[in-house]
């Protein structure tokens, strides 16, 4: 699998709205398309007017399965960029220790195949 | 497996209440469901179906199963199945019956008796069983039945046949997927401390598996110790019978899936006597005429503890017991796994053979293959010219199930054999095998070089029937060559000689072949000749050549851009495939009609057909190039990643099939160039394919490179008759015109790009705005970079708000059909109020009844309004 980065700038008009969808996309990839995507982590993105946008990781074989996934759980998708690597900064809150040279805490590339 | 404490099952009500639903909709409505219910080993898929089966009085089950054979029995479990059924159905199932045929009569009697339907294990099933399953699909909706299909899903990998499958079905309400959950930490605390066991423990080593639980209640002393794992606790259970019991234990444990009684007594010296015991220790079940495990786990952990030297004395025992009963010839197959677990080649040979035929009589092609392999493993003393028979059987068996290399591999044996036994036709014939197989494996420098090869040895033979068939497969080859005339040439002789002999084969073949290169020198003849090609086949009843003809008239129309009629011919040769046993056609094809899809601007169609070709494992390389194509483009209009992953694979293949191939492979590329911003890269990804192009007669192809070509700056004159029409006006400059043509043949993308290359500002803005509408936003962009170059201002960029305001992400178009939906209008009503033809409604519908997540049109308009959607008319 290959790790993907998809934005969803404005997606939904409420956090109420994005919830629903959160769970429909959880239950499509659970039930309809099983092992093709596999979602990693999103940065909620704090829009205008209360809307609800999303920066989100994913998992996939390939961008064409993070359509067919948001399309089937009905999420839009501005942009899909291919993740080269991760850089986790010794800053970071959610760094799970250790360090590296040059402040960074951990480096990982997406392992191709899963 | 009774995982409760008061007599029914623990936490299974949510997928028995889906499954009694289905029940009330086949008895009710006479509407039938193929539910899959899939979960890990061990997780309560039998229980679940027992409990399901026999929860409704006058309501009986047909039950068939899978076994871990390493080779198993061809449509194993729908004979199962056919055998309780009895009667017609049954004797059709004792001859050998195809996957089509067993199918058809099921669903016969199945709307006559009235019964549900248990398919279990096919992670385990053969191919013919697949085949069998995806007919059952297409047609359980008409059927008033539930077939309910087990599997496990742990450790089922991507490219396993049933996944395939799995992927291929289409979303309906007739096909249903449940997976079974492990018990919760709650179930699990209820049942250990009714047996004095620390839960926590207890839930953390079974991880809530229901089968491992039970295993390790059964065996646990009081406060005992919780075993590592699940086969620790099967063997410490089994350790307290004693040896008599253990040995029967290994006797069954060796004859998957279940032992039959008389076949045990025959095994047996004195451990029959030991059965109450285990059947009361509840490590055996027994219903009646066979024995079995209570579960698989517990089957194969005993397998795999019993000693070498006893595991060979009991498959001995058993292949003499199973050979002097052999009245049934299904038993080839069990026969064959005994003979090799007991080492007797002899018996190896014969049974494997033997199974290997009438697995390929029945169209498990995959076991037959495997079963030709078993033959030849143990048959090294064998004749020559047996062991090239059985080479030459292994090699077409693999070659039908897309095994390439296994197939070349196999042939090469049987060449070199019928070389040595000095038999010229055989050999010659081999050769012309090998040219195929090399031209499915994408090496076009072989397959020509064997194609030659066959002709010139069959040449010095009294001509036949094999020399028809060299000639035509040269004809060919001399076409991916894109040697015009001299394919018509050797065509020419192949059709007068399989004519003169009677070859039907290789005349239908050559006749193709021949109308195709006619086509490409714009032959006024070309056309006749395929029609006659596809009445010959049927009337002989050639399916792989029907289906080819079929093909043919799909790609001629497609070449020509007439989707509607391309469309058509490909759909029927789906449909003709699907009912026939050719399960591997359609996937070949669907890289074509992912173009067609591709270039009518269904885009998500386009990437799902396109994807059901790359991710087939095994896929001949000549087809993976058209997918390749499609997704490199899709990816590139869209702005996805990975565009050169695909199109760089695509030009490796298409270099080494041969020149036929490149000049798809160089527009694609140059468009990529082109909306990657790099023009000055263009002619190199096209020198060579507008060589090519110049020389033969489509407009289209040749069109398209030189449009390419213009649009990097390439200045070059260009003939307007050269070009079919809507190049020839993009290439003159009349910008409009080209568009208008596009918008009537029906490519929205190609309109948009010749609109937005027009000087006339509002015409270009037009163009942009198709183009956002089409979701190409690397194409938006690039024109808009363009288009502000030139002083064109205020460019509207980004996600339209009707699409990126509705929680389901319905398109404006999904919306309209919804908010009519909503009315209460039906397809055709709809299709009238918006000018759609009622095939594209019925396209829009199905797509919001999935991106709504509900099954009617009545959920769909309530669903609706629980989300807010708005649903008045857009427009």
């Amino acid at each position: 699998m290959k790790e993907y980065g998809i934005l969803r700038r404005r997606g939904w008009r409420s956090y109420t709205d994005l919830a629903a969808a959160l769970e429909r996309a959880d239950r499509v990839a659970r039930d309809q398309i099983p092992g093709d995507v596999r979602w990693i982590r999103s940065y909620l993105l704090d829009e205008d007017r209360g809307e609800a946008g999303t920066f989100c990781i994913y998992r996939a074989f390939s961008p064409e399965a993070i359509r067919r996934h948001a399309a089937r759980a009905g999420l839009p998708v501005e942009e899909i960029i291919a993740v080269a690597g991760t850089l986790i900064s010794s800053h970071d809150p959610q760094n799970p220790g250790g360090w590296l040279p040059g402040g960074v805490a951990q480096a990982t590339q997406p392992t191709k195949e899963e | 497996m009774t995982i409760s404490s008061a007599g029914e099952l623990l936490e299974r009500s949510e997928p028995l209440a889906v499954l009694a639903e289905r029940l009330d909709a086949a008895q009710r409505a006479d509407r039938g469901t193929l539910v899959f219910l899939s979960g890990e080993a061990g997780i309560g898929k039998t229980a679940l179906a027992r409990a399901w089966s026999t929860s409704r009085p006058g309501i009986s089950a047909l039950w068939g199963a899978c076994e871990a054979l390493e080779t198993p029995r061809p449509l194993g479990p729908l004979v199962d199945v056919a055998e309780q059924a009895a009667g017609e159905l049954a004797r059709l199932a004792a001859g050998d019956p195809s996957p089509a045929a067993l199918v058809r009569a099921l669903a016969i009697e199945l709307r006559r008796r009235r019964t549900l339907v248990v398919l279990e294990d096919l992670h385990w099933a053969d191919g013919a069983t697949l085949d069998a399953l995806r007919l059952l699909a297409r047609r359980v909706e008409g059927v008033p039945t539930v077939v309910l299909a087990t599997y496990r899903d742990d450790g089922l990998e991507r490219t396993h046949p049933l996944r395939v499958l799995l992927g291929e079905l289409p979303i309906a309400p007739s096909i249903v997927r449940l997976r079974l959950q492990p018990l919760s930490l709650a179930a699990v605390q209820q049942l250990a401390e009714e047996r004095g066991i620390e839960p926590g423990n207890l839930y953390r080593r079974t991880r809530g598996n229901p089968f491992f639980v039970t295993e390790v209640l059964a065996a646990a002393e009081r406060g005992g110790v919780v075993p590592e794992t699940v086969r620790d606790a099967v063997l410490a259970r089994a350790a307290r019978l004693d040896a008599v019991g253990r040995r029967l234990l290994d006797m069954v444990a060796i004859v998957p899936p279940r032992a039959e009684l008389w076949l045990v007594e025959a095994m047996a010296d004195d451990e029959l006597n030991s059965l109450e015991s285990c059947l009361a220790s509840g490590m055996l079940e027994d219903d009646g005429s066979t024995v079995g495990f209570r579960h698989e786990i517990a089957r194969v952990a005993i397998e795999n503890a019993v000693p070498p030297e006893v595991r060979v004395t009991l498959h001995r025992r058993a292949l003499s017991a199973l050979s002097a009963a052999a009245d049934r010839r299904s038993d080839a197959a069990r026969l064959a796994h005994h003979a090799e677990a007991a080492g007797d080649s002899e018996a190896v040979v014969r049974y494997a053979r033997l199974a290997g035929e009438r697995a390929a009589a029945m169209r498990a092609h995959r076991e037959a293959a495997a079963q030709f392999a078993r033959a030849l493993r143990s048959g090294s003393g064998l004749p020559a010219d047996q062991r090239a028979s059985l080479f030459e059987s292994r090699s077409y068996e693999c070659y039908l199930t897309d095994q390439v290399e296994e197939a070349i591999a196999a042939r090469r044996e049987a060449v070199r054999l019928r070389h040595e036994l000095h038999d010229p036709l055989r050999a010659g014939d081999g050769h012309r095998w090998l040219s195929l197989l090399a031209w499915m494996a994408g090496d076009n420098h072989s397959a020509q070089a064997e194609a030659r090869r066959a002709v010139e040895l069959l040449e010095r033979e009294p001509a036949g029937p094999e020399l028809a068939t060299a000639y035509s497969n040269l004809a060919v080859m001399r076409l991916f060559a894109y040697d015009i005339s001299g394919t018509l040439e050797l065509g020419a002789r192949a059709i007068e000689l399989a004519d003169r002999v009677g070859e039907l084969r290789a005349l239908t073949d050559a006749l193709m072949t021949v109308d195709t290169a006619e086509l490409m020198a714009g032959s006024p003849a070309a056309g006749a000749r395929l029609q006659r090609a596809l009445e010959l086949a049927l009337e002989a009843g050639l399916e792989e050549q029907v289906a080819r003809a079929r093909t043919n008239l799909g790609l001629t129309a497609l070449a020509v851009r007439d989707y509607k009629l391309a469309d058509r011919q490909l759909a029927a040769c789906v449909e003709y495939c699907s009912e026939r046993d050719l399960g591997t056609w359609p996937l070949y094809i669907a890289g074509w009609r992912a173009r067609s899809q591709l270039e009518q601007g269904h885009w998500d169609a386009a990437a799902e057909l396109a994807t059901t070709v790359l991710e087939h494992p095994r896929i001949a390389a000549p087809f993976r190039i058209t997918a390749l194509v499609v997704i490199g483009r899709l990816r590139a209009r869209r702005g996805d990643p990975d565009v050169w992953a695909s199109l760089d694979e695509a030009l490796e293949l298409a270099r080494n099939a041969g020149e036929l191939e490149l000049a798809p492979v160089a527009a694609a590329r140059a468009e990529a160039r082109w909306l990657g911003g790099e023009t000055a890269a263009i002619a190199d990804e096209t020198d060579a394919a507008v060589a090519c192009a110049r020389a033969h007669a489509d407009t289209w192809i040749r069109g398209e490179l030189l449009v390419w070509r213009r649009r990097a700056g390439i200045d070059e004159v260009v003939e307007p008759t050269a070009v079919a029409a809507p190049f020839a006006h993009e290439l003159g400059g009349d910008y409009r015109a080209a568009a208008a043509l596009w918008e009537g043949i029906g490519c929205p993308y190609e309109a948009a790009i010749a609109r937005a290359g027009s000087p006339d500002a509002r015409t270009a803005r037009a163009g942009l705005a198709a183009l956002q509408e089409l979701g190409a936003r690397r194409a938006a962009a690039r024109v808009a970079r363009t288009l502000r170059h030139r002083g064109i201002r205020d460019l509207q960029l980004g996600p339209r708000k009707a699409t990126s305001h509705n929680p389901a992400g319905l398109t404006a178009r999904e919306l309209d059909v919804l908010a009519l939906i909503a009315e209460g209008l039906r397809n055709s009503e709809i299709a009238a109020r918006l000018f759609l033809s009622e095939k594209t409604v019925d396209h829009h519908v199905s797509s919001v009844l999935r991106k709504l997540g509900v099954s009617s049109r009545t959920k769909a308009a309530t669903e609706a309004t629980r989300l807010s959607i708005p649903t008045h008319s857009q427009r």
